[in-house]
């Protein structure tokens, strides 16, 4: 037995929080620390075709839960805390073509939204978010700064950043410091 | 040091999202091939000055590997494949 119990509490629990930088503009930045629900990385098997149609089978249904980012690569994501039981249950949908790793305990998410938000992680990644060329669904693996995170667009004007968890807060800290000439809320759910 | 890279996957990535293996030209040697073919197999590299095939990790996008020819010159770059693609993996 454990010598002290291990207690579960959420990467961003106690980042910064409040509103930050230039007093109100049409611009605002808000961000968000998402539910610490399940988060699966699947990765598909030597050979094993298009799995387009097979992934979103092992997702919650909401939409923006499949998110690929590479050949053969996906991390399914969603609200809900799912028990290692529940992602093992899963494996048989994928009918032997792509494994399941759970990273649950590994990535956290954070949301950030607003008129500006395209221009703030500009001055992270090189990646073109224009709306024309990353369209809303559309997912991409990067550095912001120098911290990999996955970006995917959820809105025209709202993206998530999934990062690991030891950087979740420097992450958090330097997008605070990146929409500061907007004005920033950041929402810990505290 | 080229600073763009076209990844056929990912699209446009600075250098900074790469790590560099370096030649792709080389082919692993059998296993009883001797010491002096393993030996420049692991250490010998040419230094070329031109244009160049290596291997590049997309270590911050898509991680897979690539083979980028490039002038190791000018800077420009002439293609970017999937090291797949090619059945150039060493
Ligand atoms: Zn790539």
């Amino acid at each position: 037995m454990a010598d002290f119990a291990l207690l579960h509490r959420p990467a961003l629990a106690d980042a910064k929080s409040g509103s930050f930088g230039a007093p109100s503009t049409g611009a605002r930045i808000t961000l968000t620390a998402l539910p610490e629900g399940h988060v699966m990385h699947v990765l598909a098997s030597r050979g094993s075709g298009d799995l387009t149609a097979l992934i979103p089978r092992i997702g919650d249904g909401a939409s923006h839960a499949v998110r690929p980012y590479g050949p053969g690569q996906w991390f399914v994501i969603g609200d809900a805390p799912l028990a290692a039981a529940e992602i093992f249950a899963k494996t048989p949908l994928l009918e032997g073509k792509a494994s399941i790793s759970d990273q649950g305990h590994g990535r956290v998410r954070i949301g950030i939204s607003g008129a500006s938000v395209e221009a703030v992680l500009a001055k992270g990644t090189a990646v073109d978010l224009a709306l024309s060329n990353f369209p809303v669904g559309h997912s991409a693996m990067t550095l912001i700064g120098h911290i990999s995170a996955l970006i995917s667009r959820t809105g025209p004007e709202s993206f998530e950043l999934l990062v690991l968890r030891g950087f979740a807060e420097s992450l958090w800290d330097e997008l605070i410091q990146m929409s500061l000439e907007f004005g920033v809320d950041a929402r810990t759910g505290k | 040091m080229a600073s763009l890279i076209a990844c056929p996957h990912c699209g446009p990535r600075p250098k900074e999202e790469f790590t560099v293996r370096g030649d792709a030209g080389i082919t692993r040697p059998a296993p009883d091939a001797g010491e002096d073919a393993w030996y420049a197999y692991v250490y010998l590299r040419d230094n070329p000055r031109g244009r160049h095939k290596e291997h590049w990790h997309h270590t911050s996008g898509c991680r897979r590997w690539l083979v980028v020819e490039r002038d190791t010159m000018t800077h420009a770059i002439y293609t970017v494949t999937d090291a797949s693609a090619e059945g150039e993996t060493a």
